[in-house]
């Protein structure tokens, strides 16, 4: 495009001065669709440098995007990492076993079943000793503490605040639902306090 | 005129001058663009392109439900050039190099002392190493103390996200290969291959648009599935810990094998390792001892012996024996019982029941030691299991003319033949199977990362011996849990349950001294069998008989029972009588 300019521009000029050299009165009648050409010729070409301009800006620009995108991309993969290894950590039967203790729950291994055909109750059901282990062995050798993920740490923490929390909202919630529109409903809304209404901690038996 | 030609001469000089210049910018132009233009494309395309590695993730180790047990996690090795390392201004304040540190240590629990030193101690180098493997959540926090000489790079890093509770299957990976277990026996299927990939970059560091060329495509790694149930796994490893170090034992394994598949649901072995953290682990304890530590296993092998001998026609459960005090090898030479000296009146279901390695002897010698090995081998004792895990032993079973006077007898109750806690709990799925031999499995197969399932082979099972003379045992050892001494602590109400105790001498350079191993081994419900479960502990120190290891074995096959919500036995049993 570059190269095409020059000679296009240069060709008008070049005929000059034998516009000069002949009779100025048909340089005179000449000079305007001449000038007409030179004109469109130019606005032409300026419409094809900036639409080309224009263009390579849009292409740049959708550089500029796809690289924001494909951060805002591997955010997003790294997010679901980080959150996949909450979730991990969260579900590792250490964790869990931790949780159920901390609510007071014993392992029980001697279930009973109810067929639900005829009712008929299979097995014998013997309920858990409360003095059954709910603690959490160390099984490696050498290092024997296991430390708990920060998360792990931080679900017991909500666990014990938002324990507290509820049972205080129970107290405040109480007189309010007291007058019931539907005493059928109250049941149902009425937050019974969980675990009990006692707090749990981490520290287990 | 004059004034013509003088003009006419200044336009002369005009020329020549343009004609050079332009004479002069050609040439020019045709060096660079012609002459030396490969050169200086080269060289330009050198400045502005990067080439960047497309990181591949190695595949994962899944359990059976799918659950991760190995899995490549994004993590950041924090740097900088200690040469830039100084104090910068941040919103209008000097944070100096100390108080960056700190930063940097509040963040990434580092000690800010070391890395203090980590730049100081040579101020000169290009590049020093703070903290390595920060997860992204602390990159991000790192990022926003908008420090201008700290640098991160991505790299990928093995976790484990339920630590020590299959660490002895998976093994671990080192810092280039993987060292152990799964990680390194399925490394063709789970590595992965990382690519390059160049392109040309703006000054501002933003990539020109299709300049990108892919050198080498990534390959990412295929997943590995095991047959483990890692909540099982957990249980076990658990449990043996618990009894473990009630009893001060070295060590414990413990197996459940499902019975029509032979798939592996849990192997355990305490104490073990955390495959996030093994720099300070003892090695010994880094493997898998369940399948790869061979042991005399004791009393556990008679119920392999009492089936060998039915399915050989060379007796029954209800046949009647003497099983003297002592049994006479050669002159001088004798078998004795257990705490039992006397001559009793036992049914082979007796002999079984009361542990007699004398009535067991007397069983032996009707049949061919010939014929015993075979059967031995049959049963995929000195060979390797379906597991073919990494450094499996295949234990030992002697060649007949190697089988002499005495460990004729003392094979069948399991000395002078070693065997790996694997191999002995296949020996019981086969009892437990009607006879069949179904070939353990650990590792189902591998998912590639087109998403094809190439399982492993499955192995043909084997009849070993009649469905009738193992069902018989399976009777037999049912005698062991509702009438022996045991059964207070082995009996689960409403389910049958068959087992066997076995407490074994451990050889010594010197003979057979005074350590044991313990052992248990069973399954429910006995009627129609679908779990195994298999306990042993070496060299217990508290109390060295077999009913030591009972209540690790009953809460084992207890929490199997539940955990798979298997039905109650319904029918009452009908054993065989003891004596006569």
């Amino acid at each position: 495009m570059t190269a095409l300019a020059p000679s296009v521009v240069g060709a008008p000029r070049a005929m000059k001065p034998r516009a000069v050299s002949s009779t100025r009165q048909k340089a005179k009648a000449d000079a305007v669709p001449k000038l007409r050409y030179i004109v469109v010729l130019l606005a032409g070409i300026f419409a094809i440098l900036g639409g080309q301009l224009l263009l390579s800006i849009a292409v740049s620009g959708g550089a500029y995007e796809i690289a924001s995108l494909k951060t805002d991309l591997r955010g997003s993969q790294q997010q679901q990492q980080i959150v996949g290894e909450e979730i991990s950590a969260l579900v590792a039967p250490d964790t869990l076993a931790t949780l159920a203790g901390s609510m007071g729950m014993v392992p029980d291994n001697n279930p009973a079943y109810i067929r639900v055909s005829d009712g008929a109750v299979a097995g014998e059901a013997i309920p858990a000793e409360a003095t059954a282990s709910g603690q959490i062995f160390a099984v490696t050798a050498g290092t024997e503490s296991v430390v708990a993920p920060e998360i792990v740490e931080d679900v017991f923490l909500t666990i014990s605040t938002a324990t507290a929390l509820e049972a205080d909202a129970t107290d405040v919630l109480a007189p309010q639902t007291a007058e019931p529109t539907a005493s059928t409903l109250t049941v149902a809304e009425a937050p019974a306090p969980r675990f009990g209404g006692s707090i749990p901690s981490p520290v287990t038996r | 005129m004059a004034h013509q030609r003088i003009s006419s001469r200044r336009m002369g000089i005009a020329l020549l001058v343009v004609f050079l210049m332009a004479g002069l910018l050609v040439s020019r132009l045709v060096d660079v663009q012609v002459v030396r233009a490969a050169e200086l494309q080269e060289q330009s395309a050198e400045i502005r392109t990067t080439s960047e590695v497309i990181w591949a993730s190695r595949g994962s180790i899944v359990d059976s439900f799918g659950n991760d047990l190995a899995t490549d996690v994004d993590r950041y090795d924090v740097s900088a050039d200690p040469r830039r390392v100084g104090d910068f201004r941040r919103d209008g304040e000097t944070v100096t190099v100390m108080a960056a540190m700190a930063e940097i240590a509040l963040i990434t629990g580092a000690n800010a002392d070391e890395l203090l030193y980590a730049v100081n101690s040579n101020p000169e180098a290009h590049f020093t190493y703070l903290v390595k493997g920060v997860s992204p959540e602390d990159r991000q926090v790192l990022r926003e103390l908008r420090n201008p000489w700290l640098q991160m790079d991505l790299v990928r890093e093995r976790t484990y996200p339920f630590g020590p509770v299959t660490a002895n299957l998976t093994g671990m990976l080192g810092r280039d290969e993987p060292l152990a277990g799964v990680e390194r026996k399925y490394d063709p299927c789970l590595r992965a291959i990382n690519g390059t990939a160049t392109y040309q970059k703006g000054a501002d560091g933003i990539r020109l648009p299709g300049t990108t060329q892919l050198v080498e495509e990534p390959i990412h790694g295929g997943d590995v599935k095991l047959t483990i149930d890692s909540d099982l796994q957990w249980y076990v490893l658990q449990t043996l810990a618990e009894h473990g170090s009630r009893l001060g034992a070295q060590y414990g394994s413990a197996m459940v094998v499902r019975v029509d598949d032979g798939h592996v649901l849990a192997a355990a072995d305490w104490p073990t390792f955390d495959p996030n953290d093994f720099s300070e682990s003892p090695v010994e304890f880094m493997g898998a001892r369940s399948i790869s530590s061979p042991y005399e296993p004791g009393s556990i092998m008679k119920s392999v012996g009492i089936a060998m001998l039915i399915d050989g026609g060379y007796t029954y459960s209800e046949d009647k024996i003497v099983a003297p005090g002592f049994y006479e090898v050669y002159p001088g030479r004798f078998i004795k019982n257990f705490l039992v000296a006397d001559d009793r009146q036992l049914t082979t279901a007796g002999v079984l029941h009361t542990s007699s390695n004398t009535g067991i002897s007397v069983l032996a010698d009707r049949m061919p030691k010939a014929e015993a090995t075979n059967y031995f081998r049959e049963f995929g004792f000195g060979e390797v299991t379906g597991i073919d895990f990494l450094g499996e032993s295949s234990g030992q079973v002697l060649p007949v003319d190697q089988v002499d006077v005495v460990t004729r007898y003392n094979q069948f109750f399991g000395q002078g033949i070693s065997v790996t806690a694997a191999q002995m709990a296949s020996s019981y799925q086969t009892l437990a199977n009607g006879g069949v031999r179904v070939p353990l499995r650990l590792v189902d197969g591998c998912l590639t990362n087109e998403g094809e399932f190439v399982p492993e082979p499955i192995a043909e099972p084997l009849q070993v011996v009649s469905a009738s003379a193992a069902q018989q045992t399976v009777r037999m050892m049912e005698t062991i849990v509702s009438q022996g001494p045991l059964r207070n602590i082995l009996e689960i109400p409403g389910y049958r349950v068959a087992a066997k105790t076995g407490t074994a001498e451990i050889a010594t350079s010197t003979g057979y001294g005074d350590d044991r191993v313990i052992s248990l081994a069973g399954m429910a419900p006995a009627e129609d069998p679908e779990y195994v479960v298999l306990v042993s502990f070496y060299k217990p120190q508290t109390s060295r008989v077999s009913t030591a290891a009972a209540p690790a074995f009953h809460e084992i096959l207890s929490h199997v029972l539940k955990h798979y919500r298997v039905a109650p036995s319904s029918e009452p049993a009908i054993l065989p009588p003891l004596t006569w």
